[in-house]
């Protein structure tokens, strides 16, 4: 009995969960969308995911940390915006401006740290004003209309070109997931984050720096979000106020899609990664679905306002999966 | 839990019957594919847009795909670009909310072979053939001051209300405005320009100054379309409706109201269903290869022959919505 039990414990792991929904994705959009497999179009769905997928993967320590950070999104808008004014006011070279970026979301990280590990004032609060805070800079620097263009071609190369046949981009997205798994997997530091989550006052006691590892989570996705701005940016060709808009909460739903606990202590990166497979092939797959009948209605003009809808049930139904199938089987075993 | 997943897959199994295709893959044969971009989905104006396309393709024969952004994420018209790039459409006719950073989606369909056209809202020259201009800014200066000259019999003080003064397009028009004046209009006269920063209050207030100010005026013209609504309160609060005219730039749906009671005589617009059928059909010539760089005029189908110059297609004369006419447009 023992050992049949567990044979069948990877069933229950929310990753088989997701795994089997991306397969059931990938089946139904082959065989209801237009090209859905495509060479291109697969390279399209990474390609436009991405920005989104960098933010997640930051996201999952500061999640797992029992944290939340909700600026990411803004702090994209405003690294943007100062990348465009480094290029095109000062002159820099893109990829100097580009550090410069990454540098500014570093800082903006740094001052949701310290509100959150040195004053110790609540993540969700902080992070809110920090996200109107950064908009609004991003907003008040370009007066809400003015946007940077006409970035040099080898630029914009790292946002449309193709590099060993996958989208240049992925490849930034393969080093910083690699890095972010060694962090969160292989490090102390990673294991840390969990420790935090699952009870800060028992890790300072274990003689854990609470204070400097919170720090770091925070200052690790603004960084990131720099990043993702940077390659915003040179997929776009334009360097805008409204960059990233709502892209926080794409980030987030990824990571809880994950399985990562909302309220810290578990979680890994795999299961974000799967995460944020899932979201991006659902919302891709649905734009090629443009001539369908379902039961003799055509579902040609609503297909891609379907996908808030469907990101969502796909959300509460795989978060509800493993805890239904276990009560099944619990169940079913004590009958 | 296999029996679990048992059952979900055969649960797809009616799900996936119930669908079928019910258009021919893109690319794959000689239908023409065209893609038509709005600014955005939800828009009645682009909605109008939407419904002269669709009559245009069905003559055509040709398959019409129409998408376009539902939220203010600037990264979604490219999206949508490029995936009508991996799906291999024949023409893409786009409406630019970001003229530079839609531009660079549009290079990149028209390096993959793809005919791209603007209509509404222009992108960069070189990321497109074609630019279906909906009116000039002559045009649009020309109409405004002739339906209100025929209004006042050609004669007496007028006012203008603008939407700032730094704004480009408006002082284009109010400068199109100054000069039909003077060459064709001599007994009429500008009293004054006012600002209403787009607001139909600030309209308003502005228009009430205007009238106290002007006992003699004759007309007002609007040049922004909330100062049109703005003006035409003012002018029935002050009990002066049919006195002093009001014309203006803007929706009709925004006006109609005030048309059918007489404060607004006229206002102009160019007709938006024309806007998305035109469109279509250059695209469609454009993909065949009917319309080239170069030609000077082309026939839109129902529409005639239509002006172009350089590589702007002109719609033609806007046109005046009245209290006879008003009822049939509900954009």
């Amino acid at each position: 009995m023992t050992a049949a039990k567990s044979t069948k414990a990877p069933f229950f792991r929310h990753e088989f969960v997701l795994v089997a929904v991306i397969v059931l994705e990938v089946i139904l959009f082959q065989a209801l969308g237009r090209r859905f497999l495509d060479g291109s179009n697969v390279s399209n769905i990474f390609r436009f995911s991405v920005e989104v997928g960098l933010l997640a993967l930051a996201m999952t320590p500061v999640i797992l940390t029992g944290g939340i950070d909700l600026s990411v999104g803004s702090m994209m808008g405003l690294c943007a915006v100062c990348f465009g004014m480094l290029v095109k006011d000062a002159s820099l070279s893109p990829w100097v401006a580009a550090v410069l970026s990454i540098g500014i979301g570093t800082v903006g990280g740094g001052l949701n740290a310290f509100l959150i590990a040195r004053m110790k004032l609540p993540p969700l609060i902080v992070t809110l004003g920090t996200f109107s805070l950064f908009r609004g800079l991003a907003e008040a620097l370009t007066k809400g209309s003015k946007s940077y263009s006409a970035f040099p071609d080898s630029f914009l190369a790292l946002g449309n070109s193709t590099v060993a046949g996958l989208p240049a981009q992925l490849w930034i997205f393969f080093l910083v997931a690699i890095g972010i798994w060694l962090l969160v997997h292989r490090t102390t530091l990673g294991r840390s984050f969990r420790a935090i989550g699952y009870s800060p006052e028992g890790s300072r006691y274990a003689g854990i720096p609470v204070e400097r590892n919170l720090s770091l989570a925070y200052i690790l996705t603004g960084a990131v979000a720099g990043l993702a701005a940077v390659i915003l940016v040179a997929r776009l060709g334009e360097a805008r106020a409204n960059a990233g808009i709502g892209y926080e909460l794409l980030a987030i739903t990824a990571v809880v899609l994950g399985g990562t606990s909302i309220f810290g202590g578990s979680g890994t990166i795999a299961g974000t990664l799967l995460g944020f497979l899932a979201v991006a092939i659902l919302n891709n797959g649905l734009k090629r679905m443009q001539d369908y009948e379902i039961f003799d209605k055509t579902i040609a003009s609503v297909s891609n306002e379907m996908s808030g809808m469907l990101t969502g049930l796909l959300l509460l139904v795989a978060l509800a999966a493993v805890p239904v199938v276990k009560a099944i089987t619990a169940r079913r075993a004590k009958s | 839990m296999k029996r679990i997943l048992c059952t979900l897959a055969l649960c797809t199994v009616p799900f996936l019957s119930a669908c079928k295709k019910s258009g021919e893959a893109a690319g794959g044969d000689d239908q023409l594919t065209i893609a038509f971009l709005p600014k955005s989905k939800g828009n009645q104006y682009f909605v109008t847009c939407e419904k002269g396309a669709r009559a245009a393709a069905t003559e055509l024969g040709a398959e019409l795909l129409f998408d376009g952004p539902t939220t203010s994420d600037p990264a979604k018209q490219n999206e949508i670009v490029e995936n009508w790039i991996s799906l291999g459409v024949d023409v893409i006719a786009a409406a630019a909310e970001n003229k530079d950073g839609l531009s660079t989606a549009l290079r990149k369909a028209q390096a993959e072979g793809i005919k791209v056209i603007t209509y509404d809202a222009d992108a960069q020259p070189d990321a497109r053939t074609f630019f279906v201009n909906q009116a000039t800014e002559k045009g649009i200066g020309d109409a405004l001051l002739d339906n209100a000259a025929a209004l006042v019999g050609k004669e007496g003080e007028f006012a203008i209300i603008t939407a700032n003064l730094t704004a480009s397009n408006q002082n284009a028009w109010i400068a199109a405005i100054k000069a039909r004046q003077a060459e064709l209009y001599p007994n009429m006269k500008l009293v004054d320009i006012k600002p209403c920063d787009d607001l139909k209050d600030k309209a308003q207030q502005e228009t009430t100054n205007l009238l106290s100010a002007h006992p003699n005026l004759k007309a007002v013209i609007s040049v922004c379309s909330p100062g049109v609504p703005g003006a035409a309160e003012a002018v029935k609060q002050a009990g002066k409706t049919g006195v002093v005219k009001v014309v203006g730039l803007g929706l009709p749906s925004e006006n109609k109201a005030y048309v059918k009671e007489g404060v607004t005589q006229a206002v102009i617009l160019w007709k938006v269903e024309d806007l998305g059928y035109l469109t279509i059909q250059a695209a469609a010539a454009l993909a065949k290869g009917e319309l080239k760089p170069g030609a000077t005029e082309f026939k839109a189908g129902k529409l005639g022959t239509m002006k172009i110059e350089g590589d702007n297609i002109l719609l033609g004369t806007p046109f005046a919505f009245t209290k006879e006419n008003i009822d049939q447009f509900d954009f």
